[in-house]
């Protein structure tokens, strides 16, 4: 049990102390709201199938015959909302820092199927984006109080996993991706609303305290698992995402 | 074989060419620094460097070096000996940007040669730049710019750097053309705050600007709303909805908007209120609006916090709000047409049509209605906006109302008075007067209350008739413009009617201009009168259509050919003008300017001329004169009567007349000789003692009797016996005659008698100015001379005839005078 404790927690403590260490070049924003309203805005908007897995089920052909509906998620690819509504802050923000990070990995093994130079283009804009949210998540651990904390267990992330394996089809290599990214999507969902019940308590906490609430606010965090139902979003016009960040 | 002969030979030809070459290249020293740049003001030193091979042969050191800028030697100063082969050159506060210097060395104490030569280029650091900031156009990548700083002089590159956290950016390296700005070659990634800063850095060194962190989101300028369209609302004629796409950069951000409006026509727009439109949405209803009028929109849009950049603005769109009834009624007006025959009289309503903010729709007709006093009424359809109608000389009361697809409008109601309605109670202290490019008109209100007033204007002109227009004002304004196509420099006449409950009143009327300009035409000048040292000039007044304003003066400028123009200044009501202390006998040029308020313009010339006298001076001169000659005659006839007889015997002794002597009396039965004692008592002075006298009565217009012809003869026998002392008569002799001589009509006989000494010449009786003579006389002459030319010319022997004829009916009279007197003196003896 303890090796097996061990095991699980040994790549996360890796990657943890390489996301503190990491050399300071750009100054980070020192304002939590702010901050958290970034990480917040970002998840949002990458929630969205029209930012990348429509891109990606089109430019693979699997928007004909129905095969849409194949494009389901792997179960346990991504950690559900309710196992990172359970985590503390800085876990929840190292966890998605390393989901993140493989997401990055898998959607360079993905270029090499897109033959659209404009889908490529596309396609690297999402992975700027997805590094500048890793960014925002960086500058939010550091203004998290007791940096140092990193006990926690990272939940076991499938999408850390390499690439399919090279005996898949091309087909079934295709709807895999699709498969990922469309649990990448239903990830990013699940990471909106958890920065929005941090933004909840965050507002509940300025009613006493900014710094307490912010630290009360870290700690229910990770003992809330209630299943908050989402906002309705407004619906974007077709292709409106073309010129977002990188469009 | 042969083909290597020749490479040899040409590679052995290059390689010892080459050699030369490079001797005679190879410089005798150098010079450090190589390619030196100086900061401007600073102080530069260079050393040349001698070759010791060149020393040698040269026979020279580093004393023999001397340095040139520019082609100029540089004083020996500023030079340094370093060494036997180094010297070098120092330069304090470099000024100037590119200094060419060379190291030169003088051969055999007299040949100058130079040795090396370097370029010093000067300038400036570069400064910290300032003032970046940045933008991202929404679908593009982001931008930042900067003030530069100064001058540097050196090619300065700027570049742009920018990073996150934990990722740096490729450098953004600006264009040549564009050193103050750049575009980074990455797309923006909203929600994530960046670094940016500028570095400028040329030889002279590296400066960095103030770093910048900002969300990129927070430096959008989003595209402009899209797709913008307006809708109306048949419930509401007031409103207008607009709908539009937002851009996609609203995935990300909350935006707020700007909706602006305007009236077709209108050329300012009005806005909504921003707080109205301070959040995300894709409609909007505008209020308050007008009905049936066209309104263009648009919008444009930024973030909702405010930060970032407005985007620009959208594409127009128009839209027309709903019909609604009309919300005036038309102003209305009538006119009594002439013609007024068997107690009827045609009048003609006239209104006009209701202005689009009035008449809220499209006014589909009009509908009056006429009442005679206590008469019912009479309604009329009217597609016009004007009606003419038979009436009787009764009162009437006229309403009109509008109508267009909504409803009516309220009714404008006018009281046509009865025939014999005596109008009073106009308005007083009218006044008309242009401002702010309008002619506006004020008055004073009666003292009773008015329901509105007419005003009517039309231009004055004297080549058209005054074709009015109108308007209608409210019976609460007593001032207002005149709403029509007014023109300028044209002379308005403005009428003012006030309209009271029981008819209009009396009426007003003013002239006015919109903008006076000054008149097209002077006055033409002409005289009245010219006098000698005055002149009355007059003119007419200008017509009405070149005076472009009031005439408010004239101005008259006269003067002489050699003179300083004068003028005179002379009120615009009058048409003429003296002008005085003119002089005389001179030529005057006059012209005349008309003024308004805007300018004058200047007539044609006139000329005059001055008379050297005045009016009766001649006669005052002549007069007198005259008299006074009269007076002297006069005086002198009076003389001379009273000392007749004295001057006629100096100047004109008597003469007897031959004529008027009587032959009859003249008989051979007569003595020859007459004692005439009393004629010699009377002729005693002088020496017409010895007279004989012989009247033929019939010389001049009556045939001679038979008894005178037959004296006659007897004379002419007498006349040959007397020859040797008979005297002729003529010419200046006649005096010097002592005896009578007769002449005969026979000119050939004549022409006999005078073959010896004695000549005659013809008298011919009446021969002056074509009068036939009846009578040819002839007379002797005693001159011996020849007749001259008055016997070959007649008009000369008609002229000396004429003179004989007055010499002898002058001598007649003084014959006659003779003969009475001797008559009375006979008679005295006789007694």
């Amino acid at each position: 049990m303890q090796a097996q404790l061990l095991w699980r927690t040994l790549p996360s403590l890796v990657l943890g102390l390489l996301f503190l260490s990491m050399p300071a070049m750009g100054s980070c924003s020192d304002k939590y709201p702010e901050l958290l309203g970034q990480l917040q805005k970002q998840a949002d908007f990458m929630q969205h199938t029209n930012t990348l897995l429509d891109l990606y089920i089109r430019s693979q052909g699997l928007d004909k015959n129905g095969l849409k509906e194949h494009c389901r998620e792997r179960p346990g690819a991504f950690p559900s909302k309710d196992a990172l509504q359970r985590l503390s802050r800085r876990v929840f923000l190292r966890t998605l820092d390393t989901t993140l990070g493989h997401v990055l990995l898998r959607l360079a093994a993905l270029e090499q199927d897109i033959p659209k130079a404009q889908d490529l283009e596309m396609l690297s804009v999402v992975k700027l984006n997805i590094r500048g949210f890793k960014n925002n998540i960086h500058c939010m651990a550091q203004l998290l109080p007791g940096s140092s904390e990193t006990t926690e267990p990272t939940p076991t992330s499938p999408g850390a996993s390499p690439s399919p394996t090279p005996t898949l089809d091309t087909f079934q290599r295709r709807l895999e991706g699709c498969r990922f990214l469309h649990g990448y999507h239903r990830f990013m969902r699940s990471v909106g609303q958890v920065f929005r019940e941090w933004g909840k308590s965050l507002s509940r906490s300025r009613r006493h305290s900014p710094h307490q609430g912010l630290l009360k606010g870290a700690r229910r965090m990770q003992l809330s698992g209630r299943n908050k139902r989402l906002m309705p979003r407004v619906q974007l016009a077709p292709g409106s995402h073309r010129g977002a960040p990188g469009g | 074989m042969l083909t290597l002969k020749i490479w040899i030979v040409q590679a052995l030809f290059i390689f010892f060419t080459t050699e030369s070459v490079g001797e005679l290249l190879d410089p005798c020293g150098y010079i450090k620094p190589e390619s030196p740049i100086v900061q401007l003001g600073s102080n530069f030193t260079a050393v040349c460097v001698l070759k010791e091979k060149c020393m040698d042969y040269f026979h020279v050191n580093a004393n023999d070096i001397f340095w040139k800028t520019n082609h100029v030697t540089i004083p020996k100063e500023q030079y340094t000996i370093i060494n036997k082969t180094a010297s070098s050159v120092t330069f304090t506060d470099i000024s100037l940007l590119n200094i060419q210097l060379t190291c030169n060395i003088r051969t055999f104490g007299q040949i100058d040669q130079n040795v090396y030569g370097i370029r010093i280029i000067s300038g400036l650091p570069p400064e910290k730049p300032t003032n970046l900031s940045c933008i991202v156009n929404e679908g593009k990548k982001m931008m930042c710019q900067w003030d530069p700083g100064r001058e540097t002089y050196l090619e300065t590159n700027f570049t742009l750097k920018s990073e996150w956290a934990t990722e740096k950016f490729a450098d953004c390296k600006t264009k040549r053309d564009t050193p103050t700005s750049c575009t980074v070659d990455y797309s923006p990634v909203y929600f994530v705050n960046i670094e940016v800063w500028v570095e400028a850095e040329n030889a002279l060194g590296k400066v960095t600007s103030d770093h910048i962190n900002f969300d990129p989101v927070d430096k959008v300028k989003p595209s402009p709303p899209h797709n913008l369209s307006v809708s109306n609302s048949e419930e509401l004629s007031s409103i207008l909805k607009l709908t539009w796409i937002n851009s996609s950069i609203q995935g990300f951000i909350g935006l707020k908007y700007n909706i602006q409006y305007r009236t077709r026509d209108a050329s300012t727009w009005s806005q909504i209120p921003p707080e109205d439109t301070a959040s995300t949405r894709y409609s909007f209803t505008v209020q308050d609006l007008k009905p049936f009028t066209e309104y263009v929109f648009r919008i444009r849009c930024m973030k909702e916090d405010g930060k970032g950049f407005w985007s620009d603005w959208s594409e127009e769109a128009s839209g027309i709000t709903y019909e609604d009834r009309p919300s005036k009624a038309p102003s209305f007006w009538y006119k009594i047409e002439p013609s007024h025959t068997h107690g009827y009289r045609s009048v003609q309503l006239i209104w006009k049509t209701l202005p689009p903010f009035e008449a809220n729709g499209k006014i589909l007709d009009y509908e009056v209605t006429l009442t005679r006093w206590k008469s019912r009424l009479q309604n009329y359809t009217v597609n016009d906006t004007k009606w003419t109608v038979n009436i009787t000389n009764d009162r009437y009361i006229a309403t009109l109302t509008a109508r267009n697809l909504v409803g009516k409008s309220n009714a404008a109601v006018l009281t046509i008075p009865a025939y014999d309605f005596q109008a009073t109670r106009p308005v007083t202290d009218l006044k008309a007067f242009p401002k702010d490019n309008m002619l506006w008109v004020e008055w004073t209100a009666p003292n009773e209350s008015v329901n509105k007033y007419i005003l009517e204007w039309c231009v004055l002109s004297d080549k058209a008739p005054c074709i009015q227009d109108w308007q209608q004002e409210d019976g609460t304004v007593h001032r207002t413009y005149l709403r029509g196509n007014l023109a300028e420099s044209k002379c308005y006449l403005i009428t003012v009617t006030p309209v009271y409950a029981d008819g209009p009143g009396s009426t007003e009327s003013i002239k006015a201009y919109l903008k006076q300009a000054p008149p097209s035409k002077g006055p033409t000048v002409r005289t009245k009168k010219v006098g000698k040292n005055e002149a009355v000039l007059e003119w007419d007044q200008l017509p009405v259509d070149v005076q472009n304003g009031f005439i408010r003066n004239y101005t008259i400028f006269y003067r002489t050919i050699i003179g300083n123009e004068t003028a005179v200044n002379v009120d615009s009501s009058h048409t003429e003008y003296t002008l005085s202390s003119l002089t005389s006998d001179t030529l005057y040029m006059v012209r005349m300017a008309a003024y308004t308020d805007e300018g004058g313009k200047d007539g044609p010339e006139f000329t005059f001329t001055t008379p050297k006298f005045a009016q009766g001076e001649i006669e005052a001169i002549v007069v007198p004169v005259c008299l006074a000659f009269l007076l002297t005659t006069l005086l002198g006839v009076l003389f001379c009567f009273n000392k007749r007889d004295l001057i006629k015997k100096h100047i004109w002794p008597n003469v007897p007349d031959p004529s008027k002597s009587h032959i009859a009396q003249w008989s051979p039965h007569t003595p020859p000789r007459h004692n005439f004692n009393s004629k010699d008592q009377m002729y005693s002075d002088g020496n017409f003692t010895d007279v004989s006298v012989v009247e033929i009565e019939a010389a001049n217009d009556k045939k001679p009797f038979p008894e005178d012809l037959k004296s006659l003869d007897l004379f002419k026998k007498e006349k040959i016996s007397t020859e040797g002392h008979s005297s002729g008569i003529g010419g200046s002799s006649c005096m010097s005659s002592s005896r009578p001589s007769i002449s005969s009509s026979d000119e050939n006989e004549s022409a006999q008698n005078t073959s010896g000494t004695v000549q005659y010449s013809t008298v011919v009786h009446s021969g002056y100015r074509h009068q036939v003579p009846s009578v040819q006389v002839f007379s002797r002459s005693e001159s011996t001379q020849p007749l001259l030319d008055s016997e070959e010319r007649p008009e000369d022997l008609q002229l000396s005839a004429f003179t004989y004829m007055v010499l002898v009916r002058w001598g007649r009279g003084i014959m006659r005078l003779a003969r009475k007197h001797m008559m009375k003196t006979g008679h005295r003896e006789a007694k």
